[in-house]
């Protein structure tokens, strides 16, 4: 089956302000419905690429990328694109859970709202398609009213998921989701990330190399701002080409 | 060196133990059998204990640090290869008792001719086993494909001795009993290097990542 390409990072450089030259000449395709992982040690740069994918790096006027993210052909990096339009078709979900301290139904609906979804009937039926995407409606729906804040970290870690799916994205960036989770909500949103990838492409970023073992397709490996090796996660993880890579994954790093 | 690296070490030293063990159940049989010595066939067989002994522990500790470790890449690689090589090296373990079982027989009768092929297939599958070994721990791809290319000899070897038992067999039906035997012991030989042969494969996996079993080899590769 020919894998259709749904981002593509050309040539990209990215400096933080002050001139901090974080990510050197990227070269990465993300295919579409599968899951990327980027594994690397702190400070590699694998955060600070995730995050060029929606340019969540805009808020610091300082930070400047050179180079293309191409997202169905078109450049989000250009000036013309319109960001809040790209936030909601890439969506991203943080390494600690962000619920709004409003209720269940209302994290979800919020978001609805502000895309143009404002009947009754309607949002109750996004909401609960998107809580059972994020494979939560069976644990919430009996309580829809009651705070976010009374659900655990993989709850609302979910809800969440749940929040960012509603409005439909394309493309959902995982920025450690899991690092502040216990092992069964772990599991719960890696059953997840495999589950959605038949409707949205996925992008994650993680410490844990297991992680990106067990729910990846592809792996890119990367340090000091340079995309070491990049390939098939299996091949990564049984026999890299490079020799940092292999350095990396089998905990024989420097 | 890491904790994790002193353990694969130990679990490298327990194969090289077990193949050294291994080497000398294959020649020494073969000596029993040329020699007429059935004492030393006696101690091949008894030895064998001792190859099964750490057969299982390899086993065990292979599956332990997987468990516990989870390797990858080449650390993936290497036990993944131990587990294997231990199969085959218990194999020929085994094969040497056969021999030895045989050596044992056909000592108790009269020699039915002097043995030339036998010892010269010891020679060569004995020096597979070896640098298949020799192989794994030096991560040596080329010494491993120069292991798989020799098999070819063992088995030319192996049937210019069944066909001349073949012949002692036609000439005179009283030598059936014997040269059976000993044909069984050419057919043991061969395996041995066909087992010699499955290391040297998982070397070039351990080196390569690649499975090359059941593969016709170009000659390029050579």
């Amino acid at each position: 089956m020919a894998e259709s390409i749904e981002l593509e990072v050309k040539g990209l450089d990215f400096y933080y302000a002050g001139n901090i030259h974080a990510l050197k000449k990227i070269n990465l395709s993300v295919s579409k419905n599968s899951v990327t992982a980027l594994i690397g040690p702190s400070g590699c740069g694998k955060t600070t690429l995730l995050r060029c994918f929606n340019r969540m790096h805009d808020l610091y006027p300082k930070n400047r990328y050179e180079g293309e993210i191409l997202f169905h052909g078109r450049d989000i990096l250009s000036k013309e694109t319109d960001l809040i339009n790209l936030r909601s078709r890439i969506g991203m979900v943080f390494q600690k859970p962000t619920p709004f301290p409003m209720s269940i139904f209302d994290n979800i609906a919020y978001g609805l709202k502000l895309n143009g979804v404002n009947r009754r009937s309607d949002l109750a039926e996004r909401v609960e398609k998107a809580l059972v995407h994020a494979a939560l409606w069976d644990e919430v729906k009996d309580k829809l009213g009651a705070s976010a804040y009374d659900l655990s970290g993989g709850q609302q870690q979910r809800l969440v998921i749940a929040r960012a799916l509603a409005v439909n994205p394309e493309v959902l960036l995982f920025d450690e989701p899991t690092s502040a989770l216990d092992p069964i909500s772990t599991a719960k949103i890696e059953e997840l990330a495999t589950s959605l990838k038949k409707e949205i492409t996925i992008v994650i970023v993680t410490h844990n190399m297991q992680q990106a073992a067990r729910i990846s397709d592809r792996t890119g490996f990367l340090m000091l701002g340079e995309l070491i090796e990049f390939d098939r996660t299996d091949k990564i993880f049984t026999a890299p080409s490079e020799k940092l890579t292999e350095d990396y994954v089998t905990g024989r790093f420097g | 060196m890491t904790v994790f690296d002193e353990e694969l070490q130990h679990l490298k030293d327990k194969l090289l133990k077990m193949g050294s063990l291994v080497e000398d159940a294959i020649k020494n049989s073969v000596i029993s059998l040329v020699e007429r010595d059935n004492d030393l066939a006696q101690r091949v067989i008894d030895n064998d204990r001792l190859v099964n002994t750490l057969d299982v522990e390899i086993d065990e500790e292979s599956i332990r640090l997987i468990a516990l470790r989870q390797p990858k890449a080449g650390d993936l690689r290497f036990i993944t290869t131990a587990m294997k090589i231990t199969t085959d090296l218990e194999r020929m373990g085994d094969l040497g008792v056969n021999i030895a079982e045989r050596a044992i027989e056909l000592n108790q009768e009269p020699i039915l001719k002097p043995y030339i092929d036998i010892p010269k297939m010891r020679e060569i599958a004995q020096g597979m086993t070896r640098d298949a070994l020799d192989a794994f721990v030096r991560k040596d791809r080329k010494l491993a494909m120069d292991v798989i290319m020799r098999d070819d000899e063992v088995d030319d070897l192996k049937h210019s001795v069944l066909q001349e038992l073949a012949f002692f067999m036609v000439q005179d039906p009283t030598t059936v009993t014997r040269a059976m035997k000993i044909s069984f012991v050419a057919t043991y030989l061969e395996r041995v290097a066909d087992h010699a042969t499955n290391i040297a494969e998982m070397v070039i996996y351990l080196t390569e990542g690649k499975i090359i079993r059941h593969m016709v080899l170009p000659p390029e590769n050579i």
